[in-house]
């Protein structure tokens, strides 16, 4: 056992002194060498497994991660060392992370550390560690008293709960069963002291654990006439016995009639209504699976026989990631009502008692849950009336988290009445204050798991942030109290770019910096402050002005936004266009009424849904109470209470309303050079079963060996110095270009948006944000600067990069690059297709996928069934059209992106001026560490190979094929070609497509030559011929599909690809193979790596490279 | 508390008024109405004089029903249907501001000691010298159909218990939050038993929960009331109640008094049959 004296780490984790128990793990692991950083690893190890102590098992686990991860790797060997064994990684796919850890830490006691091991292991326990903790929450919430009888209660004969009798009263003339409607405000958070309110470090660190929101009620400016209640839940019985769900906003119904079918939350848009209804209590969790018809349970909770409930949920055109928790004070709306309906709340109308708040609250946690979301402990807080304190509390004795966690599970509110913040401070905060939506909609999950790790790291910079953070909340409620919403603004601002910033720097960007800016520069002192929102800036955001020049800032300020998104909406996810709230804070908080009679309507929107259903059925087909609402419904219309234009708009046939014009797409596919015969004969194969996801794999049994390259380190340093004389002389003779491939879509990168990941401003380097093309060009620049000769720098584009590239080159100049800058667009451009369910079964059964978090799973698989259900309505193997053009298209791989510029002449035109050029540095986008070195370039030339392609050793998250003899033959091959993806483990190297290009030995490949270039029918011929010699691959790759009011759907789309790589099977081509450093290698393929580059040091590595 | 002679018994509910003139066989193999029943039951409690809360009309039937102890009763009826809170009110000239065995006419009880039920709950009473209800653990499913408390266990005492809470019909979610009795098995709850030894100061807070309630007062609101103001006690008793109210109720009950009396031999080989019967197909 390792916890013995004198062992900082773990008796940092155990100690009550606080100065000792926050020490920082930069300061334990400061000036360690390798041994004893592996020391520390062999005390952290035992102690996690035998300590009971929830926090302190998972502090250990970080630690442990964070020095495998950041710690260790820089002194190990930079060489290939013991591989990770596919078994862990399959452990570690199938979430069995202490198999995973067991399986490498025998790998390491037997062949020793590795740069492999240390990021399999780093992993592992970082993933440990989280569902360490994800599980607590969710015991947590189980556990919460009046939470935990839904988990016992299995079949409905034995369902507790029953309707208020008052819902089964049909009213007078009218018929109708009354409804019962919960009006909810949404949450805006004033601070929420550095991420405060997630769970765990709410639970951990009760103390740091402060957050002020006030509920508001909010109208799109200068739509609606007053700000209201922006979150409406409805419930009624109907004359049906099933459950119907009606979301209005989303335009989506369903009637269940079985309990099961309740549980299938992806199938459709009603997922959050599900998750509603089961964390109500009226269907409980413990009910999945039960096989029972929801008849029997309705009638045991209405107690009468052949009635049903419909729940309707209606958020008044709020576009998503509003940054105002509007779907978890929905989901609160909906789970308030229900609960009010069965008896579960103090009062059936009216506001809500603190007991019933938090128990609204509780549950909402749980639906988040169960819906695969998640959320912070305060975004309920909506539910509670005006401004709130919220504070977390340590656990007590009776506490279910008692000798669990040292805080428990929900926060304290204390609402801050009018005797704290004054109605004037309310009225100057309502005056000053312009509440906006950016338009920008991101996922903030990966943030707030960085904010966890850094948290229990304790990592100093991170929480020094922290605890200035707290004491600007501290600030906030005097400046409230004082009614100063000046000084309000500079904490607010303070706290954004401070404390905010310093602990999660991804969450501001450069929409929001150059909104503040202009801010600034156009209001001066009449600017008060930026105000985030939420987890992250870009979507929901507040601008704090002088009263005096509000109304003038508002209206600018909704201009300003819309034209910084024109500018840059090709380079960040833009979902919706920015658009400015009104809002007023709401004092009542949820708020029950129960109309009856006449009164008792649904929104019109839930008529526009189902009136058409209703009238195209059979009259005797409808039930009573339908055919009741369709006549008053008809009445109302006559009396003029409500137009009728909806109702025929959609009854009556209209014109072509599909999502794209076919016109646009067919135009761009044929100016983008698609190649509709080509296309036909893919699509046959591929209904044939000849191409297909799983034919993209070699024979079984194909001869695949594992390589070692030798050590360049190792080489003699005369020899080094010599390759890089040569290198530096090729360059200072102006024989070397670069080229950066960016036709690609960055699908990863964006999660499928479709915008241009060159252009995305991904980090901010060298004090501002920095997009990878500007990168790429600061790196030349410095070259250029050493050898005091600019060197030619092409960019490859695509159909979707080449407009917006070329723009922003031309708006920058270039970014102020000496040397000629060339772009090389695309020439050929492919039609995405609907895959076909053999090709989605495959790659979600057979290929090797990671396995989420229990009720995450659930959902995924849902959404997957949903999926295959789409393509075959769709369609298999039919041409996916059904979206923005360019998200119909894609790029054919990158092979073609230097034959392009053989077709292209860009590559013409450059040896026309340049006659000397004979070397190109091709790399990938995204590989950031890529620079004209000259050594390398010098063992490049002395190879007198025609490519030479750079290798970095494997790490766990370097997948997607290696370095191999196959077939006795040196070749890269790609993962999607790999018999089995076992193999892919034994290699010991990953590309990282940097390549460096003999451009002569290249044309004779294709057997041109120089002078051949400019002959486009020779060259056209010569592309056809050696793209033949190449494998085509077939892959699904996600796409966006936006709709709504920010709503967006992903679907996977099958396209066809030829990859750069596959060159190196070619048997007349002369390749040669490098090891290069990690840091030089590895590519940013997901912006979650970010915080990791950074703090790895990469960030720095690569800013030494630039000269900006 | 002085020693209690007089019982209170309501079954004036709507739904209810016809359950105590059900016949049923009790343990001794005697067949005899429900009423008569619960009148022994209040009889070996030492009560000496019975009112039983009626709605109009139903005297007669009830005279009848009880048989050799009809001279025994003080009908008081209900004129209205105003709830259980109202029924109990009425016997409030009946009882004299004297302390009183109430039981609901829906209800018997089957001890598993010498002692009858409610002899257990009015020894209790009288030494405890406070209003005692009877309870009994009951899982979370049957709350929508009893009163329950919330109570802490006495030093000591294995079946008696301190109210702090009562209340009538609770969700489970309230019951988790507000009932939770240390001691009980997880999702059970102290449920009344149908029996409750009250006093004076109970019928004034009967009073004032009517006139404060806007829908239909219970027992509960008077008894949370009361568990507020003074010392209130539970007891656990050693038997089982039997609702004659709900589906099934006048089966389960005979079941329940012929397997623990003299017939039980006979109605177990009556059952085993009936079932071996039915599930080899030969009933017709």
């Amino acid at each position: 056992m390792g916890s013995g004296a004198g062992d900082p780490w773990t008796e940092t984790i155990l100690a009550e002194d606080a100065r000792l128990r926050d020490r920082s793990i930069e300061s334990l692991a400061v000036g360690l060498d390798r041994e004893q950083l592996l020391d520390a690893c062999n005390q952290l190890d035992p102690f996690w497994r035998q300590t009971d102590n929830l926090y302190h098992r998972v502090r250990a686990m970080l630690m442990l991660s964070a020095i495998h991860r950041y710690h260790l790797p820089p002194l190990l060997s930079q060489r290939p060392g013991a591989a990770i064994a596919y078994q862990s990684f399959e452990h570690l796919l199938h979430r069995r992370f202490v198999e995973a850890i067991d399986g490498m830490l025998s790998v390491q006691s037997a062949h020793g550390p590795s740069q492999a091991l240390s990021s399999g292991l780093a992993k592992a326990y970082y993933q440990l560690a989280m569902q360490t903790l994800a599980d607590q929450v969710r015991r947590s919430v189980r556990s919460v008293r009046g939470n935990q009888w839904m988990f016992r209660i299995g079949h409905p004969s034995d369902h507790p709960l029953r309707l208020d009798g008052r819902l089964l009263k049909t009213g007078g003339e009218s018929g109708q069963f009354p409804i019962l409607i919960e009006k909810t405000p949404v949450r805006m958070d004033f601070s929420h002291s550095g991420w405060s309110d997630i769970f765990f470090l709410g639970m951990d660190y009760p103390e740091g654990a402060q957050v002020i929101n006030a509920s508001i009620d909010l109208g799109i400016h200068p739509r609606d006439d007053a700000p209201r209640p922006p979150v409406e839940a409805y419930l009624r019985v109907i004359d049906r016995p099933v459950l119907r769900l009606v979301s209005v906003d989303l335009g989506a119904e369903a009637e269940i009639d079985q309990i099961d079918e309740l549980f299938d939350f992806a199938k459709d848009h009603l997922g959050l209504l599900k998750a509603a209804v089961i964390a109500s209590g009226l269907v409980p969790p413990v009910m999945e699976g039960c096989h029972q018809p929801i008849e029997r349970l309705l009638e045991r909770v209405l107690g009468r026989r052949g009635l049903g409930l419909e729940l309707v949920s209606s958020v008044n055109d709020i576009p998503k990631g509003s940054r105002l928790a509007v779907s978890t004070n929905l989901l609160g709306a909906m789970i308030a009502v229900l609960m009010r309906a069965t008896g579960q709340t103090e009062a059936l109308e009216g506001g809500l008692v603190e007991r019933d708040r938090r128990q609204v609250a509780a549950r909402a946690i749980l639906g988040e849950w169960l819906g695969g979301s998640g959320g912070g402990w305060q975004d309920s807080g909506g539910v509670w009336p005006g401004i709130k304190w919220i504070r977390g509390c340590l656990a007590q004795a009776g506490d279910p988290e008692f000798g669990v966690s040292r805080g428990r599970l929900l926060p304290q509110h204390t609402v801050l009445d009018s005797k704290m913040v004054s109605p004037e401070a309310r009225k100057r905060l309502q005056e000053s204050l312009v509440l906006v939506h950016g338009g920008m909609a991101q996922n903030v999950g990966p943030i707030l798991e960085m904010v966890t790790e850094k948290y229990l790291l304790r990592c100093s910079k991170e929480w020094s942030a922290r605890q200035e953070a707290i004491a600007i909340l501290q600030q906030m409620v005097e400046a409230l109290q004082e009614g100063d919403l000046r000084r309000l603004g500079t904490l607010t601002t303070r706290n954004f770019e401070g404390p905010l910033q310093q602990i999660i720097p991804w969450c501001t960007n450069l929409f929001t910096d150059t909104l503040i800016a202009g801010c600034r520069k156009k209001y001066g002192d009449q600017f008060w402050g930026f105000w985030m929102l939420g987890g992250m800036s870009g979507g929901g955001m507040g601008f704090l002005f002088d009263p005096a020049i509000k109304p003038q800032a508002q209206a600018w300020l909704q201009r300003e936004m819309v034209e910084v998104k024109r500018r840059i909406e090709q380079q960040l996810p833009f979902a919706i266009d920015p658009v400015v709230y009104d809002f007023a804070i709401n004092d009542r908080g949820s708020w029950a009424t129960l109309a009856e009679g006449h009164d008792a309507l649904l929104p019109i929107g839930y008529y526009a849904l189902m009136a058409p259903k209703w009238i195209r059925q059979e009259v005797r087909g409808r039930s009573e109470q339908t055919q009741r609402e369709l006549q008053q419904l008809g009445n109302r219309m006559k009396e003029g209470q409500v137009s009728g234009d909806w109702l025929l708009e959609r009854l009556l046939p209209q014109g072509n309303v599909s999502y794209v014009a076919p016109e646009p797409l067919q135009e761009l596919l044929r100016l983008h050079g698609f190649d509709r015969q080509q296309h036909e004969q893919i699509r046959t194969a591929l209904m044939a079963g000849r191409i297909g996801i799983a034919q993209n794999r070699m024979p079984q049994g194909t001869p695949i060996e594992n390589v070692q390259l030798p050590d360049r380190r190792q080489m003699p340093m005369q020899r080094r110095q010599e390759q890089k004389a040569l290198g530096a002389e090729a360059i200072r003779a102006g024989k070397v270009a670069v080229v950066t491939l960016a036709a690609g879509v960055g699908s990863r990168w964006t999660g499928g948006a479709g915008v241009v990941k060159g252009l995305h401003p991904f980090c901010r380097i060298a004090g501002r944000h920095r997009t990878f093309l500007e990168v790429h060009l600061a790196k030349s620049r410095r070259t250029a600067r050493e050898f005091t000769n600019p060197i030619p720098h092409l960019i490859t584009t695509g159909y979707l990069t080449h407009q917006p590239i070329a723009a922003a080159m031309a708006a920058s100049g270039n970014h102020g690059y000496p040397g000629p800058v060339l772009l090389s667009p695309g020439r050929a451009v492919g039609l995405r297709m609907v895959p076909t369910q053999r090709d989605l079964r495959f790659y979600w059964n057979e290929l090797p996928q990671q396995l989420l978090d229990e009720q995450k799973q659930k959902v995924l698989e849902s959404a997957r069934e949903s999926l295959c259900q789409w393509a075959r309505q769709t369609g298999e193997g039919s041409d996916y059209t059904d979206n923005l053009p360019f998200q119909c298209m894609h790029p054919v791989g990158h092979w073609y992106e230097i034959p392009n510029m053989l077709r292209n002449g860009t590559l013409a035109q450059l040896l026309q001026e340049r006659p000397q050029l004979t070397t190109l540095l091709l790399h990938n986008i995204d590989t950031l560490g890529a620079s004209v070195d000259p050594e390398l370039l010098g063992e490049h030339l002395e190879s007198e190979s025609c490519l030479t392609f750079e290798v970095i050793p494997r790490r766990l998250e370097d997948r997607g094929g290696g370095l191999a003899r196959v077939h006795g033959r040196l070749r890269l091959l790609e993962g999607l070609a790999m018999p089995d993806e076992r193999l892919e483990f034994e290699l010991s190297y990953y590309n990282s497509m940097t390549t460096w290009i003999d451009i002569d030995k290249l044309l004779r490949l294709f057997e041109l030559d120089r002078s051949a270039l400019g002959d486009a029918v020779r060259v056209d011929h010569a592309v056809r011929n050696t793209a033949q010699r190449m494998p085509t691959y077939v892959t699904l790759k996600d796409v966006k599909r936006r709709w709504g009011k920010g709503q967006e759907d992903i679907f996977p789309v099958l396209q066809f690809e030829k990859l750069w790589g596959d060159m190196t099977m070619l048997p007349d081509l002369d390749c040669h193979f490098m090891e290069v450093d990690m840091q030089r290698g590895q590519q940013l393929k997901d912006p979650a790596q970010l915080d990791g580059w950074v703090r790895d040091g990469s960030c720095d590595y690569v800013d030494s490279l630039c000269d900006w | 508390m002085p020693a209690i002679h007089k019982a209170l018994i309501t079954a004036a509910g709507p739904r209810q008024n016809t359950l105590p003139l059900q016949r049923l066989v009790d343990r001794d193999g005697v067949e005899k109405s429900a009423l008569q029943m619960i009148i022994e039951e209040v009889l070996a409690a030492g009560i000496e004089s019975v009112g039983i809360v009626i709605r109009p009309g139903d005297e007669a039937p009830y005279r009848m029903a009880a048989g050799a102890h009809a001279d025994r009763l003080c009908f008081l009826v209900q004129q209205e249907p105003r709830g259980y809170a109202d029924a109990i009110l009425c016997g409030r000239d009946f009882a004299e501001d004297q302390p009183v065995l109430h039981l609901v006419g829906d209800h018997l009880y089957l001890s598993r000691t010498a002692a009858r039920c409610a002899q257990q709950l009015v020894e209790v009473a009288v030494r405890e010298q406070c209003v005692v209800s009877a309870v009994q653990p009951t899982r979370e499913t049957m709350l929508p159909h009893f009163g329950a408390v919330g109570a802490t266990r006495l030093p000591q005492q294995d079946h008696l218990y301190e109210v702090h809470r009562v209340v009538e019909k609770p969700t489970p979610t309230l019951a988790e939050q507000e009932l939770s009795v240390s001691g009980l098995r997880s999702g059970y709850y102290l449920c009344f038993f149908g029996m409750h030894v009250l006093h004076g100061q109970v019928f004034r807070l009967l009073e004032s929960a009517i006139g404060h309630r806007s829908g239909k007062a219970t027992l509960a609101d008077a008894l949370d009331a009361l568990a507020g103001k003074e010392r209130y006690l539970a007891c656990d008793l050693e038997g089982t109640r039997f609702n004659l109210g709900v589906q099934y109720g006048l089966l389960w009950t005979q079941l329940g008094l012929s397997l623990a009396g003299v017939d039980r031999e006979r109605v177990l080989a009556d059952l085993v049959e009936l079932m071996a019967v039915q599930a080899s197909g030969r009933l017709r």
